[in-house]
């Protein structure tokens, strides 16, 4: 019973408006009394700017670094807020959630000074760590709560055991946070690909993502054109995704692939 | 950390050296060949907002090559939203960043003012613009939604406010806001207009304000002065009288143009409205609206029109190279090709009679498609922008006059 309804609940839910969206990228917009008609229009307006496919690969190299960094910052934090207690320990974890509630057009405005005279505005990498503004809160709050599932017995036993702390994380900590890595690098990665004003205001349109050329087209009732730059938006994450799960394979070798098969 | 500090540093400082190097472009002493010389070899960097594959096309497909072959200079199309390309200039400013990334800027109204207010634009520099010289009136183009334009922008286009409406259901399209009235009271629940916050919307409000409150002729060229009471009541008692009978009683109004299309669109409304008296052509051909669109415009109070321009900001790296996109772009080859259905279908804002007979013909005998009114119409109905500070006012008292109750 509880099977059925969560692939009914799959099948509403997912299924059908991706398949509804996949129709509508190859039809005329849908109109009562009016029969449908195959376009290919909407593909070809989507590859009609040249730059389409190297924005794509900006916003997947952006998106990727983004993650990189969140995990390498987001780990010790969060292992220090869950393992360990400090004073102040609850405001400080207030803090680091705040600029999720700042608006996005203030933090832009303020960071693009900064951004101007370190001489990173208008590059790749200005984009790339204003894109942690949005996406090291979550990154953090995930984190988090993965650590709060490992048991400390289970760290002080490593160490009784004289593993060493790269030791102890790689072989404890990292298979039992590969959940909470999943979700976090899919967060962030949809987060950094989804930016439009963080990265038209860094970037200056000098860092052409595909939210750059993408998100214009949304001004309009042309929903043929903005099925098709939907899906195709939507590879962006589904790449980002593929290679994060490789190279977690590389890094974290067997005990992952075992995990996996348990999660 | 010392060590991050010092490279920080170093960076800081390097971003100042390239600041200082920024070479001033002083007009009086350069004849159009120097400029043009120097010119030849760079790229400009078009900031354009990017959400019409027509007007993209337009850009890559054609001007960029021919650009290429008239002055050497090739021509990138940076898509970005026009709010963002001006606050990234105010910011820069701030900044103290002579050395931008921006070298042409396409706008008008709001975002004209406050980039010339700001000092954010590079000029006055259409005196040394050839074309602009001998095919534009430059009286024409003195005000730009009531700011003086003082050579800081230059005509690329002009659109005109037109209403579109499905010639299968509606027989006699309206001529005066009174007949629009009584169609919609008719018709109960087929019209709508956008938020007045919305671009278009606000446009529909002022043609009621033109045609109910005052008489155009009054404001033209002139600065903002708040309306009489009674004027003001006038404008926002048609709108009210009309409200129970619009889409869903006017309980809730569309929020942009996109929303009002898609409502027609639809079928849901019979009418909808913008500026670009062309803009139906496109949308007819995608099959977005129905195939039998036509549009019409109001003989009285009129339809208002606009012009959008070009300008360049301060920190253009390559102030050369934009005035000779400029150029280009203004002359009679680009702005007939621009007014081809087949990319974009606006209207040029080049005066006819300065053109040679064989040009004329040109624009003269250009077939627009069927969804556009001819010349005549247009041009007898044609009322200028008024004062960019009636936008605003329109905007705040609208929601609590009209919308609140």
């Amino acid at each position: 019973m509880k099977k059925k309804l969560f692939y009914i609940s799959c099948l509403i839910f997912f299924i059908v408006p991706v398949l509804l969206m996949l129709i509508k990228s190859v039809t005329t917009p849908w109109r009562s009394g009016v029969d449908l008609d195959w376009t290919s229009r909407g593909w070809e307006v989507v590859f009609q700017d040249s730059r389409v496919i190297e924005s794509m690969w900006t916003t997947l190299l952006i998106a990727l670094a983004v993650a990189l960094i969140n995990l390498l910052a987001g780990v010790p934090i969060a292992k220090a807020l869950s393992h360990r207690s400090f004073p102040l320990k609850n405001t400080l974890e207030v803090i680091l959630l705040l600029p999720l509630f700042l608006p996005i057009m203030a933090a832009a405005m303020g960071l693009h000074i900064t951004m101007i005279r370190m001489g990173l505005a208008n590059t790749w990498l200005g984009v790339t760590i204003v894109h942690l503004v949005p996406t090291i809160p979550y990154t953090i709050k995930v984190l988090k709560a993965g650590y709060d599932r490992i048991p400390q017995d289970m760290l002080s036993q490593g160490r009784m055991l004289k593993a060493g702390v790269w030791q102890a994380f790689r072989t404890i900590e990292l298979p039992l946070l590969i959940p909470s890595i999943r979700s976090s690098i899919f967060l962030a990665v949809t987060i950094s690909a989804g930016q439009y004003v963080l990265t038209a205001i860094i970037g200056g349109g000098t860092v052409l993502t595909m939210p750059m050329i993408y998100y214009p087209f949304l001004q309009s009732a042309d929903d043929t054109v903005m099925a098709a730059f939907s899906i195709a938006f939507v590879l962006i994450p589904a790449a980002a995704i593929i290679i994060a799960e490789a190279a977690a394979m590389l890094v974290a070798g067997r005990s992952f692939m075992k995990r996996r098969g348990e999660v | 950390m010392k060590k991050i500090f010092v490279l920080l540093v170093a960076i800081m400082l390097a971003g100042c050296n390239a600041q200082s190097e920024q070479e001033e472009v002083d007009l009086s002493s350069l004849s159009w060949d120097d400029i043009t010389e120097t010119a030849s070899g760079e790229t400009v960097r078009l900031y354009m907002w990017g959400g019409d594959p027509g007007i993209n096309s337009y850009i890559d497909d054609y001007a960029a090559p021919a650009l290429k072959e008239a002055y050497g200079v090739t021509l990138e199309r940076v898509p970005l939203d026009t709010n963002e390309i001006i606050q990234k200039l105010e910011t820069e400013k701030r900044a103290n960043q002579d050395e931008g990334t921006i070298d042409l800027i396409w706008m008008n109204g709001e975002n004209f003012k406050r980039a010339k207010e700001g000092e954010l634009l590079f000029g006055p520099f259409t005196e040394e613009i050839p074309s602009y010289q001998e095919f534009y009136q430059a009286d024409d183009y003195a005000y730009d939604f009531g700011t003086a334009t003082e050579g800081y922008e230059a005509p690329w286009g002009k659109v005109q406010f037109v209403f579109n409406y499905d010639a299968a259901r509606i027989d006699n399209p309206p001529s005066t806001l009174d007949e629009l009235e009584s169609w919609v009271k008719e018709n109960p629940g087929k019209f709508t207009y956008p938020e007045a916050s919305d671009f278009t919307g606000n446009a529909f409000v002022r043609h009621v304000m033109l045609g109910e409150a005052v008489e155009a002729e009054e404001l033209l060229g002139e600065p903002y002065a708040p309306l009489e009471e009674e004027q003001a009541a006038a404008m926002w008692d048609y709108l009210n009288g009309i409200e129970p009978d619009l889409w869903r009683s006017g309980e809730t109004y569309p929020s942009s143009l996109e929303e009002l299309d898609r409502l027609y669109s639809q079928g849901e409304v019979w009418m909808t409205m913008g500026y670009n008296e062309a803009r139906a052509e496109s949308l007819v051909r995608d099959g977005i609206f129905p195939e039998t669109t036509e549009s019409f415009v109001l003989e009285d109070p009129g339809s208002i029109g606009n012009t959008h321009f070009l300008s360049i900001p301060y920190n253009s790296p390559n102030k050369e190279a934009a005035m000779a996109a400029i150029d280009f772009l203004l002359s009679p080859e680009a702005q007939l090709e621009k007014l081809k259905p087949d990319y974009w279908g606006e209207s040029s804002p080049i005066d006819i009679g300065s053109l040679s007979e064989e040009e004329r013909a040109g624009f003269e005998e250009l077939d627009r498609g069927n969804t556009v009114l001819d010349a005549e119409v247009l041009a007898e109905s044609y009322l200028p922008e008024i004062d960019a500070g009636y936008v605003e006012w329109i905007e705040s008292e609208w929601r609590n006059e009209v919308a609140a109750d």
